[in-house]
């Protein structure tokens, strides 16, 4: 999980304190791992200096925490690099996609190109799994089915979410 | 008995659903069954309606014997005209205080009449003027019903002041004496008996079969109530449940049916057959036996159909592969009612009426056996059927799983073919000996006339010669006598002049003697036998004798040859002119001067051939009644039709999608319809002609086929297979479509 | 080279738009999974391009000819000859033996009776169910019946099989194992696949995957 996309993603909604930041990251995204404020000034310094947001002005008073970030053109182009780009197929996906499905929501992006995009990538490894199974001796076949369900779940909660996108997108949104 | 009645509600409630389809179903079952129960309660008012024949009969026999002088005379008389026969009394009232008889309200004076509705119609049908010469009375009413056998009856009471006392009594003292009456004769009675067991045998049949319908889909329903647990009894009773809703609608139906239809029964043109609708009752025995009988008929049959699911239930569930009927007991029937058949041989003779019993007992059972063997002999056929082509296995296939169901519907229609055929070739059979008859009469043309002993032969001659067609006046005597053997002889003494009108004597001379033989050939009496003469006990040898063709049986002598022998009756014979129309009717007219003291007999070819028409009407009634029962089994068959394309609605999808021709399908249910059909046509034509055969010799009368009835019956059945089949593509082409591809 | 191409598919009943502009394009040999949530149209589709249901509007190509030109027969006859199918159940003949039922199409196709069951029996065995040769369908399990209604969809050696939810009244492993040897046989024989099912590991045995929803489906081969 990327927290540097996802704090970009919350970006494009306009220029937010980090404090912000990290109540509406919590809200969505962090049910069981809230972040730290420390991780927070980290990534966002990190992204500072690639360039991908930028200061956007500082309140009275000192301290990282009155400072407002904006996203930058640069930042803009990498999230939605992220978001085209499927994640490798491997278990225990569910928080990232489920991040990039609100994200592209929120920035009123296709969330169905994300899922589709995940969707080829997820059948494309089970395909290998596949043939290697069929080709392959029953410890061979053993692994391979271990992966595929595994693989199937992702592919089953995908399709769920797929089919229910637009209800997502009104609680998102809301 | 609170869970009895509720498993048989839960019968009732599955068979009646709910649904479009049940409710659709139900009412095919009503309909099937109501068209049965409707024929059986006609069956079951043939009782009330002769009775109540015998019953306004008997009332119009006169009471001939009583105290004092007679206040009333009657003589019953009889007038042919053409092919009808008009019967009635001459009446002349002595006293105020006459009997009246049934049916009308006063007794005719001299010169007036009362006529029969029927009789009235014939005197103003075109035509009617060459009968009027005969009624020249006053019509002064019609008869009412009580004084009518029938609707169509021609009858009349005509007031005639001439008429005087006689000896051998003509006095009337009163209406209404019962009478045995003569009964049936034995060749109709016989006939009467095949034609109510065939047609009531089918309706039973298919009171089975309308129990049935739907009865897959049923024992699956049912089989799934087992396989969750329900015990053998209670299945049994759901199911009773089930086959009593359609009963019960079936009976609401039928006697729907009844009452709609009886009102038109005394509009049928043969007048022996026509009835007052008032007299179609049902007897009530019979009545409350149909009530009865037809659920418990239904729950019966449905339970003997069941008993596969019940020991099974998943045989049911998965289509397997059912059990071989077994042969020996299906052969039990069939070989029962041959055996009986063939010991009647020969008993019954032209008079006697052998015990009925072992003859209706032998039909039955030949009946029976047909449906019985059905179904062994389909699944015997089907079961031998290798090869052909994919529709023709397609079919074969799905015969050998159920073959049941449409060997039973099929049995029905065996059981009308086998005796629609047994009732042609009897009725060909009978047809033959009275056309062989009236063949002999058609190269005579003469009118007999018996007259009344009072009347001067003079006059009649008289009239008789100023008639124009007749060319000849004879009298000839009669007299009649036993042989030693028993057999009763009518010996005909007549000038060879005479005799030439009626038989064929080219070389007669005076002394000669001539023996007419029967129609069937029989000849009764030969030189040197001894006669003994009726009337006077007097012996007589019968002189050497030629046999020839004539139109009246028995032994023809003229006068130097009759030696010995004395006339009894005188009788006059008119010699006609075949070639003036309706000759026999002028000169009975000419007659009309004598209405009751005559009985007059023509002998030639008739206009209205008598045998045509009568032979023609009976057999028209016997294939409407039979295409009637066939068409009932074509809807039966239809139905189960139905029903198989629906229940294989998938598998039928599913072979269209992958590109079997519908082509193919419709000819897998051709070949479906026509297996079962063909197989009992040709057990039905085999058992109908084996049986028209045993009952000819059993009443002794010429075997003849009549192969134009038995190829129309088949032409009929093979056009019923056609268009039950046509019938069936409209819902195989809906089955097929991709709509049956889809899964609910 | 597309051997069978539809474009822009139109199907309504009634209210419900089952095909609302549907593309696809199939390859020869090709393996392509019709994937989709239920009722998103893949059966109407399958139907569609199979020629046993006329869309509404579109048009449907298969090796040059125009299947929505075609009348009933011809489509019927080409559905025979080119085309196999496999449904998810209830395919089979119920009163045919499953030798018979395998033999069917070839002997619609005229071939002699002996010939067509000594064909069909070699393709019970490629399938490992030649013991239930003589069974009626009812006798079978689940797996053996579609093993068998495989079986008879290869056996006139179609160019394409159209499978609907093959594996669906199955058990993972039967149903893996009717698509492997489904898939292994078509690709023997060198048939295209059309496999609609919603299950990713049914879909693994294809070659690529189209996705339908709401009657519109997304086919990348298409665009190109
Ligand atoms: N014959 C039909 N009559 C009415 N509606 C139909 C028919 N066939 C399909 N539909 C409807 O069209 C839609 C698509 O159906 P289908 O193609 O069977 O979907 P899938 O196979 O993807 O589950 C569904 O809403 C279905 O109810
Ligand atoms: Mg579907």
């Amino acid at each position: 999980m990327s927290i540097g996309h996802a704090l970009l993603g919350l970006l494009e909604g306009g220029p937010r304190h980090g404090y912000d930041l990290k109540r509406s990251y919590d809200e969505r995204f962090g049910q069981d791992r809230p972040l730290h404020y420390g991780q927070v000034y980290s990534t966002l310094s990190r992204l500072l200096k690639n360039g991908l947001v930028t200061e956007a002005g500082v309140e009275a008073g000192d301290g990282p925490e009155r400072k407002r970030y904006a996203i930058t053109d640069a930042g803009v182009t990498d999230v939605e690099r992220w978001l085209s780009t499927p994640e490798k197929p491997e278990p225990y996906l569910q928080n990232t996609l489920y991040a990039k499905v609100v994200l592209a929501l929120l920035s009123g992006r296709s969330a169905t190109e994300v899922l589709d995009a995940q969707r080829a990538a997820h059948l494309t490894t089970m395909r290998e799994l596949t043939k290697r199974k069929v080709d392959g001796d029953l410890a061979d076949q053993l692994i391979c089915d271990f992966a595929l369900f595994h693989l199937e779940a992702d592919l089953r909660w995908l399709e769920l979410t797929a089919a229910r996108l637009d209800q997502l997108a009104v609680e998102v949104t809301r | 008995m609170n869970r009895v009645m509720s498993d048989l509600a839960l019968g009732v409630r599955l068979a009646v659903g709910g649904s479009r389809k049940s409710w659709a179903r139900l009412a095919l079952q009503g309909v099937g069954i109501g068209l049965g129960v409707a024929l059986l309660l006609f069956a079951a008012s043939l009782p009330s309606v002769m009775e109540a024949r015998d019953d306004r009969q008997d009332a119009r026999n006169p009471v001939t014997e009583g105290a004092g002088p007679a206040p009333l005379l009657a003589i019953e008389q009889g007038h042919p005209f053409r092919s009808e026969y008009i019967r009635g009394s001459y009446l002349k009232a002595r006293s105020p205080e006459a009997p009246v008889p049934p049916g009308i309200d006063r007794v005719p004076g001299d010169g007036e009449i009362f006529v029969s509705p029927a009789l009235a119609a014939l005197l103003d049908a075109p035509g009617g003027e060459l009968l009027k010469p005969r009624f020249p009375q006053k019509v002064i009413g019609t008869i009412g019903q009580a004084g009518l056998q029938n609707p169509n009856e021609l009858h009349f009471y005509a007031g005639d002041a001439k008429i005087q006392e006689e000896p051998d009594g003509n006095t009337v003292y009163g209406w209404g004496v019962p009478n045995d009456g003569g009964g049936l004769n034995p060749v109709l009675w016989l006939l009467s008996v095949v034609g109510l067991v065939v047609l009531l045998f089918p309706v039973l049949v298919f009171v089975g079969v309308a129990t049935r319908l739907a009865a897959a889909q049923r024992d699956r329903r049912l089989a799934a109530l087992r396989l969750v647990g329900a015990a053998a009894s209670r299945v049994r009773l759901i199911a009773s449940g089930e086959a009593l809703a359609g009963a019960l609608a079936g009976l609401v139906v039928g006697f729907g049916i009844f009452f709609a239809v009886r009102p038109s029964v005394n509009g049928i043109s043969i007048a022996e057959l026509s009835t007052f609708s008032s007299d179609v009752m049902p007897a009530p025995a019979l009545t409350v036996t149909v009530v009865v009988a037809v659920p418990v008929l239904a729950v019966v049959t449905s339970l003997v159909a069941m008993r596969r699911t019940i020991i099974e239930p998943l045989g049911v569930v998965r289509d397997q592969k059912p059990v071989r009927r077994r042969l020996w007991w299906r052969l039990v029937p069939v070989a029962a009612g041959v055996a009986l058949l063939v010991s009647q041989i020969g008993e019954l003779s032209a008079t006697a009426r052998p015990d009925p019993w072992p003859v209706v007992t032998g039909i039955v059972l030949l009946m029976l056996g047909i449906p019985v063997l059905l179904p062994w002999l389909v699944e015997r056929v089907v079961f031998t059927v290798r090869g052909g082509s994919p529709a023709l296995q397609l079919a074969v296939r799905r015969l050998q799983l159920d073959s049941g169901t449409a060997a039973r519907v099929v049995g029905g229609v065996a059981v009308v073919l086998a005796g629609t055929v047994t009732l042609q070739m009897t009725l060909a059979g009978v047809e033959q000996d009275v056309r062989t008859n009236e063949e002999k009469e058609a190269s005579f043309s003469y009118l007999t006339i018996n007259p009344d002993p009072a009347v001067d032969p003079g006059a009649i001659t008289a009239a008789l010669e100023k008639t124009a067609g007749v060319d000849g006046v004879h009298e000839i005597g009669r007299t009649f006598g036993e042989l030693n053997s028993g057999e009763y002889v009518v010996v005909t003494i007549a000038s060879c002049e005479a005799l030439r009108s009626q038989a064929t004597v080219p070389d007669c001379v005076d002394g000669k003697a001539y023996v007419v033989p029967f129609s069937n050939g029989l000849v009764e009496a030969k030189a040197g036998d001894v006669l003994t003469i009726k009337k006077s006990g007097e012996r007589w040898t019968v002189p050497a004798v030629e046999t020839v063709e004539g139109t009246r049986p028995g032994l023809v002598v003229t006068p130097a040859a009759a030696r010995g022998l004395r006339a009894e009756q005188f009788e006059l014979i008119a010699v006609l002119d075949g070639a003036v129309p309706d000759v026999a009717e002028h000169t009975r007219n000419a007659l009309a001067a004598y209405p009751w003291q005559m009985h007059t007999y023509f002998v030639g070819q008739d206009d209205t051939n008598e045998a045509e028409r009568v032979f023609g009407v009976i057999r028209r009634a016997l294939l409407a009644g039979s295409l009637l029962t066939l068409l009932v089994a074509a809807g039966s068959l239809l139905v189960v039709a139905l029903e198989q394309v629906r229940e294989r609605r998938r598998p039928l999808a599913v072979m269209a999608a992958s590109g079997v021709p519908r082509g193919t399908l419709a000819r897998s249910l051709l070949w479906q319809n026509a297996l079962p059909l063909a197989i009992s046509t040709v057990v039905s034509l085999a058992t109908g002609i084996g049986l028209g055969v045993l009952v000819m010799r059993v009443s002794g009368s010429s075997v003849a086929f009549d192969w134009a009835g038995i190829g129309l019956v088949t032409a009929v059945v093979v056009g019923l297979t056609l268009a039950v089949t046509a019938l069936t593509l409209p819902s195989l082409r809906r089955a097929t479509g991709a709509l049956g591809l889809r899964t609910e | 080279m597309s051997l069978l191409k539809a474009e822009g598919l139109f199907k309504s009943f009634g209210k419900t738009h089952a095909l609302d502009g549907a593309d696809i394009s199939i390859r020869a040999g090709e393996v392509v999974a019709v994937m989709g949530p239920s009722g998103s149209g893949k059966s109407t589709l399958l139907h569609c391009i199979a020629g046993i249901l006329p869309p509404d509007k579109g048009t449907v190509h298969y090796s040059g000819q125009d299947l929505t030109a075609m009348n009933d027969s011809k489509r019927s006859e080409l559905r025979r000859t080119e085309f196999g199918f496999v449904f998810q159940f209830g395919q089979l003949v119920p009163e045919l033996t499953c030798l018979e039922n395998v033999a069917l199409p070839l002997r619609l196709s005229g071939m002699k009776r002996k010939d067509a069951e000594r064909a069909s029996r070699d393709w019970l065995a490629r399938l490992e169910v030649d013991g239930v040769a003589d069974q009626r369908p009812g006798e079978t399990s689940g797996g053996q019946g579609q093993r068998v209604a495989v079986a008879r969809a290869l056996v006139t050696r179609p160019k394409v099989i159209f499978a609907d939810e093959p594996t669906g009244a199955l058990d993972s492993l039967n149903g893996e194992r009717v698509m492997h040897l489904l898939t292994t046989a078509a690709r023997e024989t060198g048939a295209a696949v059309v496999l609609v099912t919603h299950e990713p590991r049914v879909a693994a045995y294809s070659d690529r995957e189209v996705v339908v929803r709401d009657g519109r489906s997304r086919d990348v081969e298409f665009a190109r």
